[in-house]
């Protein structure tokens, strides 16, 4: 369970202006799988990385009763002059693991060969996202937020993600942002839908994916 | 409480690990230049001096003088400069909701302080060793300085860091300050030395009563009426204050 109390974020912008992202969002995020929907630009990632930490809302805050993962997304965020090896081992040590067995797991699983001891600059996006989801697998966490990752990478790939994946998922929650409905439908039962610095629950996901929908023919509309 | 000290630190050492590996680039003799550095002015200035000064001033000798000069103006212009730029440098890792900017600069922070500590002990070392130089008069004052040294350095670093946020060419602007520091801030005289007329300005400067300081815990014979130490106090811990300030009210409305 992840309480939001009175989230505000507003962000200080360079032209002097300020951009509302939320104001007083009051929300109870249940331990279930839960797509966040939302336009471009609306806040998905930020509710994301406020729910995990990364980012300090401008008041009000959020309460974890759960162990949560760091944003996992398609860009990583690894360190783009360390070598794969060294950021893994630097994210094994921040969160207390066990150093030689996380490099272990994210070597074997990301399939990176070589690369995993070259710069992360050197790499593809899709040998960045091999490593950014070896890495996040490689930790236990009761709860799994990601940030577009499992639309990258090959077939082959994704069908590995997948099958980890499901098998993280029996023993921990996901709370996701897609733009693919396809795989929200996939793993996703619940749904938290941002506009215009507002955030509802919904129960259940297609409710939630039919409002979002609504919302996009109204912006076209208009 | 004490599970996030202890996990702050956890890191905190993780950072200084990762920041230790790339401080000067993927050589291990990258190192070796810390202690080149400061040798290599000290040696300098003597030869320079030693032409047209008679006496050696307090030290007994030159190269004594100089190094309680240089070597803490170095620990200061270090963590200084090289601390503010750590959250830039760090930003990536910032997307770990463990790993906080303010470890960052702690963790740089920590990192020049011990190295400037070891460039210390080896520089001052070899003198007292090889050179017959004098062991430190009082090394409890020692440690004052130095803790009040790292706070200055400290406290200029998150100042600036957060100054650069705002204001693109604050790194440009210290980097032409510390030009002059060089030469005001007693690196290469003593207060005492200076005539009135010009001493009542240079007290303004912090950093002078850090290293002037430094001599006073180093000589026991370094005479120094107007060292302030209070003076420092105030500078490191007020910038160090301002800096947690600026940290807590900019993540707030920042990405």
């Amino acid at each position: 369970m992840i309480e939001l109390e009175n989230l505000t974020k507003i962000y200080r912008m360079r032209g002097g202006w300020d951009n509302i992202v939320m104001q007083n969002v009051n929300l109870t995020l249940p331990a279930r799988n839960i797509a966040i929907l939302g336009r471009n630009g609306s806040g998905k990632s930020t509710l994301l990385r406020m729910i995990s930490g990364t980012e300090d809302p401008t008041s009000g805050r959020v309460r974890r009763h759960r162990s949560i993962s760091w944003p996992i997304g398609f860009r990583g965020s690894f360190h783009r002059e360390l070598s794969g090896l060294e950021n893994v081992r630097f994210v094994a040590r921040v969160y207390g693991q066990n150093t030689e067995d996380v490099i272990e797991y994210v070597k074997d699983f990301s399939e990176l060969g070589k690369f995993f001891l070259e710069p992360v600059k050197t790499y593809s996006s899709g040998m960045g996202a091999r490593l950014a989801f070896g890495l996040s697998m490689a930790i236990n966490f009761q709860v799994y937020l990601i940030d577009e990752l499992l639309s990258v990478g090959d077939a082959r790939f994704q069908e590995k993600c997948k099958d980890t994946f499901h098998d993280k998922m029996s023993a921990s929650k996901i709370i996701m942002v897609s733009h693919s409905m396809q795989n929200l439908r996939e793993y996703c039962d619940c749904a938290v839908l941002i506009n215009a610095g507002k955030v509802w629950f919904c129960d259940d996901l297609e409710t939630g994916i039919a409002k979002y929908e609504d919302l996009n023919k109204s912006a076209a509309g208009a | 409480m004490y599970r996030s000290l202890l996990i702050q630190l956890r890191v905190i050492f993780a950072l200084v690990l990762r920041e230790a590996r790339s401080r000067h680039g993927r050589s291990r003799l990258g190192y070796a230049w810390t202690i080149v550095e400061p040798t290599a002015l000290i040696l300098f200035l003597t030869l320079m001096f030693s032409q047209f000064r008679q006496t050696t001033g307090p030290g007994g000798s030159f190269a004594m003088f100089f190094a309680t000069g240089i070597l803490p103006f170095q620990m200061f212009r270090n963590m200084a400069q090289y601390g503010s730029h750590a959250i830039i440098a760090n930003q990536p890792l910032f997307n770990y909701p463990l790993v906080k900017p303010i470890d960052a600069l702690i963790a740089r922070a920590v990192l020049e302080f011990c190295t400037a500590l070891v460039v210390m002990a080896v520089v001052l070392g070899f003198q007292i060793l090889a050179l017959g130089a004098p062991m430190p008069y009082s090394p409890s004052r020692l440690l004052l300085v130095l803790g009040l040294l790292a706070a200055l350095g400290f406290g200029t670093a998150i100042c600036l860091a957060h100054s650069q946020k705002v204001f693109a060419s604050t790194n440009n602007v210290f980097a032409i300050i510390m030009g002059p520091a060089f030469f005001v801030s007693g690196v290469f005289f003593s207060l005492q030395s200076v005539p009135e007329t010009f001493r009542k300005y240079l007290v303004w400067n912090p950093l002078l009563h850090a290293i002037e300081g430094f001599r006073w815990a180093f000589f026991p014979e370094y005479r120094n009426p107007d060292l302030d130490l209070v003076y420092l106090f105030g500078w490191g811990f007020g910038l160090i204050f301002i800096g947690l300030l600026a940290y807590r009210l900019m993540r707030k409305t920042e990405t």
